[in-house]
């Protein structure tokens, strides 16, 4: 409740990005096989010069159902075992950005706000007045724009670049909570089953008691 | 065959009587309500904590450079480690709001009344035993907040008279919380439920020796009383279904709401995360920590806050039975404490401004006043209801008390 | 305490008694199953099931010694008299042809694990000798003396290149 409030003040100070990424409070994750193909292409493309994801593994993504000759195109020289981890040093990172890049594998249940806030963040970025780029959601950001996003005016391209960071969060949603289907599914399933057994035990509760002079 | 094996047990060892004494034979008030249901579930979550607890700990590594890690292999690669995490997580907070149901149930019917004082202290003792449980539980996973949630909680040892940076120093294993700070808190962590079952053993035993208060107040004819099984042992099941059913829909569809998002971002000695908040159990006691512009004064409040419960029994000068049943004033008094409970849960979250911090004041006046004023408020409702006219039963309850008090003094 | 009143329609009161026993107990055993299965491999574990060895840079006659699933694994190649001498028998204690030890003779893939205690065994010239009790085996990994009662156990491997094996999976 509190994360919504937060968010929702958030969109409200108000800036001059365009309406539709505003009223995005609340971001419909999409995590399935193509969407999250596709967020890992994008993410390879765009973030995963300076990020990694050393909790994720590219058998993770084999096991998740994505083709494995895609993953072979992604992991290049790296095993199928082997975590995503950057293409960066982190003494390199520092040099270049004075800050290491944070991991990413957790990062939507990091962030307050989660998947919303990442979201809002790629595609929050806007050029000032001195030709510098900054971010509405996290302007103490040191980290640059990586979807381009802050000089991009047509409204196509605007909206492919979006599309490009939804699939991104997408990726990262499914990269935080990888059993997360596993685990809804399987909740019907214990709920169903619960209800009919306390509706059980509530008859025979009823029985017993019924035993009772009154 | 069966009647035979159990022949020779009980030549061996008191089964049947057991049996017999403690459930089928037990007497039980036959009015108790719903309320009652939350001692059993209590125990069932202390159980359910233990044995997820126990599956866990053959995947975690109690190693301040393995433990975030390990917590990662278990949520992803371990065969439904995913499920044991989100069951032992909201089982904590399941527990404490069980716990919580169950002590106001005993301060709303007043069942902390001679003669189960002992029933209250145990309890009392166990409530301490749970809150340093979860404490040092929520250090394990090693994220942003068990680290620096539990550098502000030891911190607070300082508070100890001529040797509070020695105390600390010491329960920290080091002069920062560290990899020491972890392996003990692992190793205490592991040991203190067993402590628990230890504890709640000692209370069952307290409980069968008085038997149940029930909402009435007054201990019912023999003819009222009915067997433990299968009356209540039903009626348990029952209350264990409704309530799994909500444990369940948190497991697995809202895990994330008793999980910190600063958490999921490992410890970090060199930063602090902006908003440092303990789990929802233990926010009114920090807000009353918080209350106190001393550091020591705070410390001593929030000790106080939770002690503060055992002296009920002393406190609460009433003659009359049953709690809030018969006494308005009374009942008024428990629902002014459950807000006031509430809005310090709600000042102990937000991030501390002069407007919060002035409400958090004022709630802990009066959650102090509550308990200060009982003595006092009590008498006078006595007299007023007396007055005013009480049911028979509890007049005749009362008076023989009273002969028994004045019997036992002059032997 | 109260008296029991006279069970009526003890017919329905049983049958909902058993069909609720029963659905609790199959819960209750449901229950049981994710706490069992958390103790099997995990799925990072699974993966190290399979092991891949590059075999460019050994020499023949050299050795290579990796790690499968926890095991030391003995890669051999073995020169043109090696293979020569070890086809030109059956070995000693338990006869089984060379051949049928190798999916190319020049390389010989075994577990380096004695067959009898468990040890690993040195290789020493020709052959490896355990120094627990004192088996000897061949280039082809079979018994030629002591306690041990199997030849050295070929694990599922095949070539996925020329240079290249995977362990794990023939």
């Amino acid at each position: 409740m509190n994360k919504m409030i937060a968010l929702f003040a958030l969109f409200a100070c108000g800036f001059p990005a365009s309406a539709d990424e505003i009223k995005l409070s609340k971001f419909q994750i999409d995590t399935s096989v193509l969407a999250v193909e596709r967020g890992v292409d994008a993410f390879m493309n765009a973030c995963h010069g300076c990020h990694g994801l050393k909790y994720v593994h590219y058998r993770d993504l084999a096991n998740f159902g994505i083709d494995k000759d895609k993953i072979a195109a992604w992991r290049g020289d790296s095993t199928l075992d082997s975590a995503m981890s950057s293409l960066i040093s982190d003494e390199a990172a520092m040099q270049s950005f004075g800050i290491v890049p944070p991991d990413l594998s957790m990062i939507i249940r990091a962030r307050e706000g989660g998947a919303s806030y990442v979201y809002s963040y790629l595609i929050g970025y806007y050029l000032t007045t001195d030709g510098k780029t900054g971010n509405h959601f996290f302007p103490l950001t040191k980290m640059p724009d990586a979807l381009d996003i802050s000089s991009a005016t047509d409204p196509a391209k605007r909206s492919d670049l979006q599309g490009k960071a939804h699939d991104i969060v997408s990726f990262l949603a499914w990269a935080a909570d990888p059993h997360e289907a596993e685990r809804k599914t399987l909740g019907y399933y214990v709920i169903a089953y619960l209800i009919l057994l306390t509706i059980l035990l509530y008859n025979v509760k009823l029985d017993v008691w019924s035993k009772l002079k009154a | 065959m069966p009647s035979r094996i159990i022949k020779w047990i009980d030549h061996r060892f008191p089964l049947t009587s057991f049996i017999k004494h403690e459930l089928t034979g037990y007497p039980t008030p036959r009015n108790l309500s719903y309320w009652w249901n939350f001692g059993f579930l209590a125990g069932f979550v202390l159980m359910l904590q233990v044995a997820t607890g126990l599956f866990l700990a053959m995947h975690y590594k109690p190693d301040a450079s393995m433990a975030f890690d390990s917590i990662q292999h278990i949520m992803r690669d371990v065969n439904y480690g995913w499920l044991l995490r989100y069951m032992h997580s909201t089982g904590a907070s399941a527990f404490f709001l069980v716990i919580y149901i169950h002590m106001a149930r005993t301060l709303y019917y007043g069942s902390y009344r001679a003669p189960r004082e002992l029933m209250w202290w145990t309890g009392q003792g166990l409530l301490l035993l749970l809150m340093a449980t979860a404490f040092m539980g929520y250090l394990l996973p090693w994220g942003q907040m068990s680290f620096w949630g539990a550098t502000v909680i030891t911190n607070l040892f300082r508070a100890t008279p001529f040797i509070g940076d020695e105390v600390v120093v010491w329960l920290r294993g080091d002069y920062a919380v560290g990899d020491d700070t972890l392996t003990r808190f692992f190793a205490l962590h592991y040991l203190f439920p067993f402590l628990i079952i230890g504890a709640v053993v000692v209370h069952l035993v307290a409980l069968h020796t008085v038997r149940s208060s029930n909402p009435s107040g007054i201990d019912l004819a023999d003819k009222d009383n009915i067997p433990f099984h299968p009356y209540y042992t039903i009626k348990d099941f029952y209350g264990l279904g409704v309530f799994l059913i909500v444990y369940f829909l948190v497991v697995f569809f809202f895990p994330h709401s008793v999980l910190e998002p600063a958490n999921n971002i490992p410890a970090n000695p060199m930063v602090t995360p902006d908003h440092i908040v303990p789990e929802w159990y233990f926010l009114p006691f920090y807000a009353i920590l918080r209350s106190v512009p001393n550091m020591v004064g705070g410390v001593v409040a929030m000790g106080l806050s939770v002690m503060i419960f055992a002296f009920m029994p002393f406190l609460d000068r009433s003659r009359i039975p049953g709690g809030a049943h018969y006494r308005p004033v009374f009942r008024l008094l428990f629902y002014i404490f459950i807000l006031d409970i509430l809005v310090l849960g709600y000042v102990g979250y937000v991030p501390p401004t002069s407007q919060t911090i002035a409400i958090g004041q004022v709630a802990t006046i009066i959650y102090f006043m509550t308990f200060l004023i009982l003595p006092f408020v009590s008498k006078a409702e006595d007299k007023w209801l007396f007055k005013r006219g009480l049911p028979p039963k509890i007049l005749a309850l009362i008076a023989s008390e009273e002969e028994e008090k004045r019997k036992r003094s002059m032997r | 305490m109260a008296e029991l009143d006279d069970l009526d329609d003890t017919g329905r009161r049983d049958f909902l008694l058993k069909v609720t026993t029963v659905v609790s107990g199959a819960g209750a055993a449901a229950a049981c199953y994710p706490f069992v299965a958390s103790m099997n491999p995990s799925a990072d574990l699974l993966a190290k099931a399979n092991t891949e060895v590059n075999l460019s840079g050994v020499t023949p006659g050299a050795m290579l010694s990796v790690s499968w699933q926890g095991k030391p694994v003995f890669i051999l190649r073995r020169t043109k008299e090696q293979i020569k001498a070890m086809a030109a028998n059956n070995g000693g204690l338990y006869p089984e042809q060379d051949s049928d030890r190798t999916k190319q003779p020049e390389w010989l893939v075994v577990i380096g694990v004695c067959t009898h205690m468990g040890c690993v065994p040195n290789k020493e010239g020709e052959g490896w000798t355990c120094h627990c009790h004192g088996s000897l085996y061949d280039d082809s990994g079979r018994v030629l003396r002591g306690p041990a009662p199997k030849n050295l156990e070929v694990p599922p491997y095949r070539f996925i290149a020329a240079d290249k094996i995977m362990i794990g999976e023939a």
